[in-house]
């Protein structure tokens, strides 16, 4: 799914006139496809480089708790502080879902040449998918080349639909998409979805722990 | 500096390190806080309504091929992917297939001005 996800990103660093290579190194390096999104739709539409970097700083935000909440899983008593950050690097909405999934039922020991090895196949893949999505735009029809660009939010919002458990990510969930069109107008297009995440996520948490209280 | 690094050097600086700097932060801010603290809460319902919101700025602002599919379109995939994966069962990749088939069909059948 994440690999269907960045075919799409080949054809944006296309679109900005970047080589095959950056396009595909993006998908090793940053590994996260709404901040690869933000980069090449942000160059295609001339955003100022310092607001590309902020939004995407804000919208990879969410690897802090994701990696925050995986590391104790992976963690034993040889983990090493430089295969954690190697671990925490390969942390993308696929491969945390299916971790934090799979792990727990393994055994300790086996699960860091597990989750590597999973890991490995995800962004590999990918990075291949990226430089076929590269090579593909022209020749892909109209429709299912929209249809590809629409892999990422799709994917997204299914994955958070997925993951949500408790009342907070429902209402953050639901929140996020309908400030974020009154955002746009108030803030412009580049503190928007900082708005949107602050207020959003907040009034999530607030009145998601008063209904938690109320239940309790 | 040369046009050839450039892409390159402008995808570490501007994309790499603001999205390298959280999974790195989390390592070390890991070791005292457990995952059911309310900080953790908070902070995945903010990281949730930001990525949401992100989804929403995708489909109301669109680019490339996608811009040509209708607003209904583009909104309409979302939703009816929402229903399918509770339809079928919390079955995420058949949720993204239905929601592909809805945006994928208004945009052949929308007679929107695609070059094939």
């Amino acid at each position: 799914m994440i690999a269907l996800a960045l075919f799409g990103v080949g054809s944006l660093a296309r679109d900005v006139g970047h080589p095959i290579g950056a396009a595909m190194a993006s998908t090793l390096f940053v590994w996260a496809g709404p901040a690869q999104v933000i980069f090449y739709g942000g160059l295609a539409a001339n955003v100022p480089l310092p607001t590309i970097a902020l939004a995407i700083c804000l919208s990879s935000l969410r690897f802090l708790p994701m990696t925050m909440a995986f590391l104790p899983l992976l963690r034993g008593p040889t983990t090493t502080r430089f295969t954690e950050l190697l671990a925490a690097h390969y942390i993308s909405i696929t491969v945390w879902t299916e971790s934090l999934r799979r792990l727990p039922t393994m055994p300790r020991i086996e699960r860091v040449p597990y989750y590597f090895g999973f890991a490995n196949a995800c962004i590999i893949l990918s990075a291949l998918s990226t430089g076929i999505g590269y090579l593909l735009v022209g020749a892909v029809p109209g429709p299912l080349a929209a249809g590809l660009l629409a892999v990422t939010p799709i994917f997204f919002t299914i994955s958070l639909t997925a993951g949500a458990r408790i009342p907070a990510d429902w209402i953050a969930l639901g929140l996020g998409f309908l400030l974020e069109p009154i955002a746009l107008v108030l803030l412009g297009p580049g503190l928007d979805l900082m708005g949107v995440g602050l207020v959003g996520g907040t009034v999530a948490f607030l009145v998601g722990g008063a209904i938690e209280r109320r239940r309790a | 500096m040369s046009d050839f690094l450039l892409p390159y050097v402008l995808m570490i600086v501007v994309a790499f390190l603001p999205t390298e700097m959280w999974r790195s932060l989390a390592v070390y801010l890991s070791r005292d806080l457990n995952e059911g603290s309310q900080i953790i809460v908070w902070i995945r319902a903010v990281a949730t309504a930001l990525l949401t919101g992100i989804v929403a700025k995708l489909m109301l602002s669109p680019t490339g091929e996608l811009a040509l599919v209708p607003l209904w379109g583009r909104a309409g995939a979302i939703a009816v992917a929402f229903a399918a994966f509770f339809i079928l069962r919390r079955n995420v990749i058949g949720a993204v297939l239905t929601g592909e088939a809805v945006l994928i069909s208004a945009a052949y059948f929308s007679g929107a001005h695609f070059n094939f």
